[in-house]
């Protein structure tokens, strides 16, 4: 905030900017602030949730390297994309969906906000 | 002597020091409770309430505080947030069926001493909520034009704007009003 206004400058101030800061009283606490520190919850346990999906995104990874017939995928050709073969492209968009889905969840776990 | 700010906040962060927490809420309580209370137009409890989330929302991303712009300012930009999204799900604080200017000056209160004062609220409930929120950040906090816009996201133009509108419309209002009093 800005530092206090001397005496001259709170005189020279527009008169509606006096009024607000004189409307400016000082809310007593009341009870307010330990409200909120008991209502507080533990730092550690925010980084739980992002955690978990990591792991999770890291078990993701290690099946899908696993279980996916990776030496048996049929080749990819411009030819096949147009003709859209299915036989050809079924298998394909199997792995495209499982790496993209990995490639969100790390991005959700690395932008977690609250 | 008093702890600065950026000692509190590093004790937070290094050990989830609630007595360093304590103290900064208690230090700015007032001013964000005070923000919101306008903000929800007098509404004291929903103001306390999103106080409130306010300060439980900055102990969970204290973290994200880069220290370039005071503490308050970065509270001031939570509790706006907090402040838009009920204001999203409440008719009564929608953002744009407030933009009207009264009819004619808002009645003039029972207390002659307190008139002005009184006058001065009815008005601010009238302003839309942006200029309300630019008119209280910068008029009555003392925020610079500058902070105000980092607190309320939205450029620096646009923070000047609000203020000058703002402030133009609670100078006629309230003219308004002084003509009738003098009547």
């Amino acid at each position: 905030m800005n530092p206090p206004e001397d005496r001259q400058s709170i005189d020279e101030r527009d008169p509606i900017d006096t009024q607000l800061h004189e409307q400016n009283a000082y809310i007593n606490d009341d009870g307010f602030t330990q409200h909120v520190i008991a209502a507080l919850p533990l730092r550690r346990r925010m980084w739980l949730r992002p955690a978990l999906l990591l792991g999770s995104v890291a078990i993701g990874w290690v099946l899908a390297v696993l279980w996916l017939p990776w030496k048996n995928l049929p080749p990819l050709s411009v030819s096949a994309v147009l003709s859209l073969n299915s036989q050809v492209l079924t298998p394909w968009v199997l792995v495209l969906t499982v790496a993209a889905s990995l490639v969100w969840a790390i991005v959700a776990a690395i932008q977690w906000d609250d | 002597m008093s702890v600065s700010d950026a000692d509190l906040i590093a004790r937070v962060l290094a050990r989830e020091d609630h007595h360093a927490f304590a103290e900064l809420v208690r230090r700015y309580q007032s001013p964000v409770r005070a923000f919101l209370t306008r903000m929800t137009r007098g509404d004291a409890h929903l103001g306390d309430d999103l106080a409130q989330e306010t300060f439980l929302k900055a102990w969970r991303k204290l973290h994200t505080y880069r220290g370039t712009a005071p503490f308050s300012t970065w509270l001031f930009g939570i509790a706006f947030n907090e402040f838009r999204s009920v204001a999203r799900q409440r008719k009564e604080l929608a953002l744009d069926d407030v933009d009207k200017e009264p009819a004619e000056a808002p009645p003039p209160a029972a207390d002659p001493q307190s008139g002005l004062r009184l006058d001065l609220t009815e008005a601010l409930k009238r302003l839309h909520s942006n200029e309300r929120a630019a008119v209280l950040l910068c008029c009555q906090n003392g925020l610079s034009h500058e902070e105000a816009a980092r607190a309320l996201d939205c450029p620096l133009g646009t923070v000047k704007t609000n203020v000058l509108r703002g402030k133009q419309k609670l100078k006629r209002w309230l003219q308004g009003y002084q003509h009738y009093e003098s009547a």
